[in-house]
C-alpha cells in the first residue's frame, strides 16, 4: 500500500460509506470519491495519459480537485498542483518546467490555463462547472483504469519558492507520501469520526500533507476554496470541525472579528499553525475567544510535514512558541556554522531526515548538493533544541518575504519589474506593517515619470496577488556598496 | 459625528499603512493605495479587523467593494452608515 493510490483505494474501502469531502454544503461519501477519481483515470486514459505523465492540476480546493489528484494517482500520472490565484505566465512556467501533458481546471480559469497552455502543446480542460469536459460520475460506476505504479515512482511534483527568481521542482514518489500519510496520522491521531476544515490551499505542501493524512485516516475534508472570516467560523460551527490547518494570519483575524453573538466551537479539537511564527498575542486571544490553543506545526516543501506542537495541559503555554517535537520517524538535528552538531538549547541550522523527503531539486544539481547532503536535508532555518526535544525556530538563512505562510522570492518580483518598459531598476524586499506582519515592498527607478497604480496593475496582471508589492516607493537611484550590491537594509 | 468617525479611521490607517505619514497630512481624498491599505487581502482583512475593533461593527469583506478602500472619505462614508 506504499503508493498514494494504494493509500486512498484503502480508505475508499475502509470508509466507503462515510463522508469523504464537503463542499458548499454538498457531500460526497468515500465510494463516491473512488468511483469518481476511477473515472476520471479513464478520462486521463481516453486523453492519452499513460503511466509518467504528468498532469497539471489548476482548481481551487474542491471536489474536483481530490478526484483529480486521485484519479491522475490511479492513472499512473503524475500531479502538478498549481496556485488557483496564479496568473497566466506563472501557470505557463510550471506547464513548461514540469512537462505537463494535461491542465485540468475549472469553467472560471479555463481561459488563464488556455492562454497558459497555447503554443506548449498542452491540452486544457475544464472538470469543474457548467461547461466541464469531464463530470463526476456522482454514485455511476465507471470502468476503472487503475495504472501499476510503484512506490518508487514520482507521484506529485511541489514547488519550492527558491531565491534565484524561479521556484524549484520537488518531486515526492509514492512511497515519500505514503509515508508523510502515517507519520502525520499516526502522531496527531485523526480517524474516521475527525472532520477537517481545509481553506489553506490544498495545493500547496502544508495543505497536501495534511489532507493525505485526513483521507487516509477516513476523515470528512471540508474544503473552503476562499478565507473568509464568517465564512470560515461558519463552517467551523455547523460543520462540526475538529481540526483546522490554518496560517497566523487567519487565527489573528478570527480572533479579532467582530461576532453578533457566540459560536458554539466546541467540536473543535486540533487548530494548527504554520508558515510563518505564531505571535503570542494571536496564541493568547485566539485562545481566549475560541478555547482552544494554536499548535505550531513545522514543514518544508523539500520534506513534508517536520514536527508539530502538541505539548498538554497547561505546557502549550509556556511552549507556544515552539513548533513542537518530530512527528513519527523524522529525526531533526541542528548544525552550527562550523558544520558540527550543536548541542541541547545550542543554535544552528536545522536539518531533517525523514521517509517522507524529496532527494533533490529537479535541473539543480548543485543546489541539491548544497542542502540534501549526508542523509539530511539542510532547511535553511535557524534555531534550537531544548532538553525536551521541543524545537524553536528564531530565523531564516535564506532571503524570502512570508506573505501570510507564502513565501516570496524578491527575485522574481524584480525580474517581472525588470520587463517593464518604464522601469529602469527595481529591488524588492520585505517590510513589516503595524501589526507585525510581513509583506512585499518594491522601490523603483523609473525611466520616466510614472505612478504607483502603473506598477500594480503591471504585477496584478502577471502574478499573484499575494506576490505584488504592498507598497511601492520611487528613488533617483537604489543605494549600492563600494562592490555595486544593492544595500537593502536603507530600502527599508 | 463623521468628523469623528474620521478621525478615528485616520488613527486606524496610521497603524495600518506601510508608509510614515504625518497624520495631519492625510486628507480624507489622499488615495490610500499609495500607502498599501487595502492593496491585498492580508492588508484588508487587517485593516477591516481594525475597524471592528474600533467601531463594534461587523464588516463582512464578501460584502466590501475595493472602492471602499480608496480613500478616508470612502471609508468613513460606509462605517457612518453602519454604526448605530
Amino acid at each position: 500500500m506504499n503508493t498514494l493510490s494504494g493509500l486512498f483505494l484503502s480508505a475508499a474501502g475502509k470508509f466507503s460509506s462515510r463522508t469523504a469531502v464537503v463542499e458548499d454544503g454538498i457531500s460526497v461519501t468515500y465510494g463516491d470519491l473512488a468511483r469518481g477519481a476511477l473515472g476520471f483515470a479513464s478520462y486521463l486514459s481516453s486523453r492519452g495519459v499513460r503511466k509518467g505523465d504528468r498532469v497539471a492540476i489548476f482548481l481551487p480546493n474542491s471536489i474536483e480537485f481530490v478526484e483529480a489528484v486521485f484519479g491522475v494517482s490511479l492513472s499512473g500520472g503524475v500531479s502538478v498542483p498549481i496556485n488557483s490565484s496564479f496568473r497566466t505566465d506563472e501557470v505557463g512556467f510550471y506547464l513548461e518546467h514540469s512537462g505537463a501533458r494535461l491542465i485540468v481546471t475549472g469553467d472560471e480559469s479555463i481561459n488563464t490555463a488556455l492562454k497558459a497552455s497555447s503554443g506548449r502543446g498542452i491540452e486544457a480542460v475544464s472538470i469543474k462547472g457548467d461547461k466541464a469536459a469531464w463530470k463526476s460520475p456522482g454514485n455511476q460506476h465507471d470502468e476503472a483504469a487503475e495504472a501499476g505504479v510503484g512506490p518508487e515512482d514520482e507521484a506529485i511534483y511541489l514547488y519550492s519558492t527558491g531565491s534565484t527568481g524561479k521556484p524549484k521542482r520537488v518531486a515526492r514518489t509514492h512511497y515519500n507520501l505514503s509515508a508523510l500519510a502515517d507519520n502525520h496520522t499516526e502522531t496527531v491521531g485523526w480517524t474516521e469520526e475527525d472532520r477537517v476544515l481545509f481553506v489553506v490551499p490544498i495545493s500547496h505542501t502544508y495543505g497536501f500533507g495534511n489532507f493525505i493524512s485526513a483521507v487516509k485516516s477516513g476523515a470528512a475534508v471540508v474544503v473552503s476554496g476562499e478565507f473568509n472570516r464568517n465564512g470560515v467560523l461558519d463552517l467551523l460551527e455547523k460543520e462540526r470541525i475538529t481540526a483546522f490547518p490554518a496560517v497566523p494570519v487567519m487565527l489573528d483575524v478570527l480572533s479579532k472579528t467582530y461576532m453578533d453573538g457566540p459560536r458554539d466551537l466546541s467540536s473543535l479539537k486540533l487548530v494548527i499553525s504554520a508558515g510563518a511564527p505564531l505571535k503570542e498575542e494571536t496564541f493568547v486571544k485566539f485562545h481566549e475567544k475560541f478555547s482552544v490553543y494554536p499548535r505550531q506545526l513545522y514543514g518544508s516543501t523539500e520534506t513534508g510535514v517536520i514536527s508539530i506542537n502538541l505539548c498538554g495541559g497547561d505546557e502549550i503555554e509556556r511552549r507556544f512558541n515552539s513548533v513542537g517535537r518530530p512527528v513519527k520517524n523524522v529525526s531533526v538535528k541542528v548544525f552550527g556554522e562550523d558544520g558540527r552538531e550543536a548541542g541541547t538549547g545550542e543554535p544552528g541550522e536545522l536539518a531533517v531526515r525523514s521517509p517522507s523527503m524529496a532527494a533533490g531539486y529537479y535541473g539543480l544539481p548543485e543546489e541539491t548538493a548544497r542542502v540534501f547532503r549526508d542523509g539530511y536535508y539542510f532547511t535553511g532555518d535557524l534555531g534550537m533544541i531544548d532538553e525536551a526535544g521541543y524545537i524553536y525556530i528564531n530565523g531564516r538563512k535564506k532571503f524570502l518575504i512570508n506573505v501570510g505562510g507564502f513565501k516570496v522570492d524578491p527575485g522574481e518580483v524584480e525580474n517581472l519589474l525588470s520587463q517593464h518598459p518604464d522601469i529602469a531598476e527595481a529591488a524588492v524586499l520585505g517590510v513589516t506593517d503595524g501589526r507585525g506582519n510581513e509583506r512585499v515592498k518594491a522601490v523603483i527607478v523609473a525611466r520616466r515619470p510614472m505612478e504607483v497604480k502603473d506598477v500594480l496593475g503591471f504585477c496584478r496582471e502577471r502574478i499573484a496577488e499575494y506576490k505584488v508589492p504592498a507598497l511601492v516607493e520611487f528613488r533617483r537611484e537604489l543605494p549600492r556598496s563600494p562592490t555595486g550590491k544593492i544595500l537593502r537594509e536603507q530600502l527599508k | 459625528m463623521r468628523d469623528a468617525i474620521k478621525s478615528r479611521v485616520k488613527k486606524i490607517l496610521s497603524v495600518n499603512m506601510l508608509k510614515d505619514i504625518d497624520l495631519q497630512e492625510l486628507g480624507d481624498d489622499t488615495p490610500l493605495l499609495d500607502y498599501g491599505v487595502g492593496i491585498d487581502s492580508v492588508s484588508r482583512l487587517e485593516f477591516l479587523v481594525a475597524l471592528e475593533e474600533e467601531f463594534g461593527v461587523r464588516l463582512d469583506e464578501g460584502e466590501i467593494t475595493p472602492d471602499f478602500f480608496e480613500t478616508v472619505d470612502s471609508i468613513s462614508d460606509y462605517i457612518s452608515r453602519r454604526v448605530p
